[in-house]
């Protein structure tokens, strides 16, 4: 399960982070998840609980912004979202494209009390 | 929201496992021990082509292999039977590894007696390409049956190696598979790939492979 595995790397992050900051009781996480990360935010949604259980990061809440994924055709230059043109330019029909967004997987915000 | 702090945060998920990742390459840099993380599909030949590396190997380098597998022990075996030390590290279902389970697996394969460890990770095209490893150098085979346009399905894993080996070319006639094209959709991903054709079952092209390892490992190795 790809998404379970992920969810585990987070946590460790999360943990790194709360311990630098001196933080107690994370209330929720906010997750930006790229749409071209190759990661499903429902899957990602549906095994958290799982994921956390019996860390500390168990009974908390997670929130998903997902980044759409835009990209750039080097043939042509033009700039489009990825996902809906089916990874080739809606121009020239090219299929090498640089990434310029959501490509990513980020802890945007932790809130605690 | 009264008694709730916020924080901006923006790092990326994969923070943590990255610095342990860069922990342990330095470590292995201090110890002249150079790590491959080697990725691909499920029956590409990871095994086989280790199993030709050893042999070619033999008396140049001393290597140490751990072998990744959501479960048994079938490729440690083989790997075993061609003499090079080998653990086998269950991912307990996990769908790869990441730089703390590779330190652990380093830890219990011994790393006094070897100089090039091969990570052999867990078959799959996804999920090996997002956590580093803390390998040196990152290897994926293709092979032929899977298509030239694997590259174009799974750019990531194809952005993250150091070098590209097109296994089983023996049956390229019975397969629709342009080597020309298949090159240009690697390089569309990653320009900087070394690409090495081969047919890991007759040998032909291994000595390239093993050429650019041991270059790569000569050159991890001097200070």
């Amino acid at each position: 399960m790809h998404e379970l595995g992920i969810i585990s790397a987070l946590v460790h992050t999360v943990e790194g982070i709360v311990r630098e900051e001196g933080l107690t009781e994370v209330e929720k996480i906010v997750i930006e998840v790229g749409e071209l990360s190759g990661i499903v935010p429902s899957y990602l949604e549906q095994c958290y609980p799982a994921a956390v259980y019996k860390t500390f990061m168990e009974n908390t809440k997670l929130e998903l912004v997902v980044v759409p994924g835009i990209v750039k055709c080097r043939g042509c230059g033009r700039i489009f979202n990825a996902a809906a043109n089916d990874l080739q330019c809606p121009g020239c029909g090219g299929q090498d494209l640089e990434i310029l967004e959501g490509n990513d997987m980020i802890v945007r915000e932790i809130v605690c009390r | 929201m009264n008694g709730f702090k916020v924080l901006q945060v923006r790092q990326s998920v994969f923070a943590d496992n990255d610095r342990r990742a860069e922990e342990l390459r330095q470590e292995l840099k201090k110890q002249k021990v150079f790590l491959l993380n080697l990725m691909s599909s499920p029956g590409a030949g990871k095994t086989t082509l280790l199993s030709r590396t050893i042999e070619a190997l033999d008396g140049k380098l001393k290597v140490g292999v751990m072998e990744a597998d959501i479960d048994s022990d079938v490729d440690a075996k083989t790997i075993e039977s061609f003499g090079a030390k080998v653990i086998q590290l269950h991912t307990g279902g996990m769908c790869h590894l990441d730089a703390d389970m590779t330190r652990q697996g380093l830890e219990a394969l011994g790393t006094d007696d070897v100089e090039l460890a091969i990570l052999e990770n867990v078959g799959n095209l996804v999920c090996p390409a997002e956590f580093d490893t803390g390998a040196v150098k990152n290897a994926m085979i293709l092979s032929v049956p899977e298509g030239d346009d694997k590259p174009l399905k799974y750019p990531l894993i194809f952005s993250v190696c150091d070098v590209v080996i097109i296994n089983k070319t023996d049956v390229l006639p019975y397969f629709d598979f342009d080597m020309e094209k298949c090159s240009a959709n690697i390089r569309m991903r990653n320009p900087k790939a070394k690409i090495i054709p081969v047919c890991a079952r007759t040998g032909e092209g291994i000595d390239k492979w093993i050429d650019w390892l041991c270059n790569e490992v000569t050159a991890w190795r001097s200070p």
